[in-house]
């Protein structure tokens, strides 16, 4: 990993009597780091303490140098910060151009010719730059992300916080987010948080896998593939030993857990470490579901 | 001008001047007039001009075309000197609306109505009741999730929460007051009394901001408002049917109680400099769909 960006170190987090995040320690370099986790693991909890909205109870953080748990250390990082939040929201009667001008604003861009070349380069980052005049009740909900992603964009931020960007969009539009994604990493930060082992696969270069607030998983995709070998074996039907077990497209049963002496292997995937990596209960959930 | 195909067209000396904008009127106006009408000399005008002329030239048009137009209320701003990156962040204040001003126009032609018909009172009631509550309505419609669909975006750009705050409840409390100030030239009849509402409206607005630091906006300003609501039912004369508060005591009282709330809402400043406390993500809950 290059130069770490980004520190952290013990994080807690807690909401009166729930415990968000556990002694969470990890570092980030350059490029896009994907924070998989399934729901409620703690991942949009951690998200927000990186973009300075909440502050951990326990911990310490370094963030592209400065402290934010300080007032001057807090202004340095937002100033180099993008953020992306789950829900970003809109003004629906403003343009595509306007609502990121706004933003704009609210980054301390004063100066109105400056701040109108800004928001158009970062329109045209995202490829709405046709699409910068039409209200954004009119855009479909992968170019509202992608008018969400050029405000985050603005000024060229160092540390990019992108929360579940994925979500809601249909697989052509997750397509080109993903490959929107995957450019953002070169000389930046990037942490993406997912629940979808696709991104993680196609745009990240190191993973952090968090559960029920703790880190299970700190490294690269193949790395955490390979957390399953010897763990997934294939049958004709499903096998009792598994602890998630699905019917693939061939018919035959796919299994990740304890494989019984003498059944054939197959090659692991990151899911299928992921899988191993939740704790049992979950495993069984998302097994259920897969 | 020159004969071309029987029919007058500009000059090639004209159109290289007026290309670099050298040419003055009145040869200016009418090459200007001429453009307008003839397809032909705008290509011998684009093939003729300095090319780096012409993309400057489109860029302009360009950005012309992309600036957000403004809002009566943004246009009123800027034209008594409120800096442009200023009035756009107030003009999307909730509370400065057309549609919620309308209502606080409503509001007070109503009260205003009642306390003209009741013109034997020693003092205009509804009017005085009702007047100091619409500034707190509109700070808690201006501030926060439920309202402000920008809110956890807002919460990490460089610029303050509390500046913002500030800014918005200014540009709120003068709207207010300046619809009130009208209203109250309507009552004449009252004398002095009439203009009871302003002092009660800017302390129980202080208080509404000094409480929001703790138990979020809304519930700020319905606390704010079912105290005001107390504090009248206590001190009506039963004889009367007017409030002490708006006798000169009761007003130095309300002075006092303003100073109080403005202490404690500079005291609560660094809680706006995160969202944990002040209910500003929009998730319900903390750990939704982490």
């Amino acid at each position: 990993m290059s130069q770490p960006t980004v520190t952290a170190t013990g994080l807690t987090l807690r909401y009166r009597a729930t415990v968000a995040l556990r002694d969470v320690s990890f570092s980030l370099g350059t490029g896009v780091t994907g924070l998989l986790g399934p729901n409620g693991a703690g991942k949009t909890s951690l998200l927000r303490i990186l973009a300075t909205s909440i502050v951990a109870d326990h911990g310490d953080l370094r963030v592209l140098g400065a402290d934010p748990r300080t007032a001057p250390g807090r202004l340095a990082v937002r100033r180099r910060l993008g953020y992306l939040p789950q829900n970003p929201g809109f003004y629906p009667n403003f343009t595509a151009f306007a609502f990121v001008d706004y933003v704009a604003i609210l980054k301390e861009l004063t100066d109105r010719p400056a701040r109108h070349d800004e928001v158009r380069r970062v329109l045209a980052a995202v490829g709405l730059s046709d699409q910068r005049t039409r209200k954004i009740k009119t855009l479909s909900g992968g170019m509202r992300q992608r008018v969400a992603l050029a405000a985050a964009l603005l000024g060229d931020p160092g540390l990019l916080v992108l929360d579940e960007p994925t979500v809601g969009l249909d697989p052509e539009q997750r397509l080109r987010f993903r490959e929107l994604i995957a450019g953002l990493g070169e000389g930046r930060t990037v942490l993406l948080s997912t629940h979808q082992t696709e991104d993680v696969t196609t745009v990240c270069q190191r993973v952090i896998v968090l559960d029920a607030g703790m880190i299970r998983f700190e490294g690269d995709p193949v790395e955490l593939a390979t957390v399953a070998r010897g763990r997934v074996w294939s049958s004709p039907v499903r096998a009792p030993e598994a602890l998630v077990s699905w019917r693939t497209g061939t018919g035959v049963h796919r299994n990740v857990g304890h494989p019984p002496p003498g059944a054939p292997l197959v090659e692991p995937t990151l899911e299928d470490g992921y899988l191993l990596l939740l704790d049992p209960a979950r495993a069984h959930g998302a097994g259920a579901a897969a | 001008m020159t004969t071309h195909d029987a029919e007058w067209h500009v000059d090639e000396e004209d159109l290289r001047r007026y290309g670099a904008g050298a040419l003055g009127p009145p040869g200016l106006w009418s090459v200007e007039a001429h453009l307008v009408a003839c397809a032909l000399c705008r290509q011998r005008l684009a093939l003729a001009a300095d090319p780096r002329t012409v993309t400057a030239g489109w860029s302009r048009l360009d950005a012309a075309l992309d600036v957000p137009s403004r809002g009566p209320v943004e246009r009123a701003m800027v034209r008594i000197g409120v800096p442009e990156a200023t009035a756009r962040l107030l003009a999307v204040t909730p509370g400065l609306r057309v549609s919620w001003l309308a209502a606080v126009v409503l509001t007070l032609a109503l009260t205003t109505l009642v306390s003209y018909l009741a013109q034997e009172a020693a003092a205009p009631m509804a009017f005085l009741g009702v007047a100091p509550a619409l500034p707190v309505i509109g700070v808690a419609l201006s501030f926060g999730p439920r309202l402000d669909p920008t809110s956890e975006l807002v919460s990490v750009t460089p610029l303050h929460t509390f500046r913002l705050l500030l800014l918005r409840t200014m540009a709120v409390l003068a709207a207010t007051s300046a619809l009130s100030g009208c209203a109250s030239l309507a009552l004449p009849g009252f004398g002095l009394v009439v203009l009871g509402w302003l002092l009660p409206g800017v302390a129980l607005t202080l208080l509404t901001l000094a409480m929001t630091a703790h138990v979020g906006p809304v519930n700020a300003a319905v606390l704010s408002g079912a105290g005001w609501i107390a504090a009248l039912a206590a001190t009506v004369h039963p004889g009367t049917g007017t409030s002490a508060i708006f006798t000169p005591a009761g007003q130095l009282w309300v002075t006092c109680a303003a100073l109080v709330a403005g202490l404690a809402l500079t005291a609560t400043r660094s809680a706006f400099a995160t969202s944990r406390h002040l209910n500003l993500t929009r998730s319900a809950g903390p750990w939704r769909n982490s």
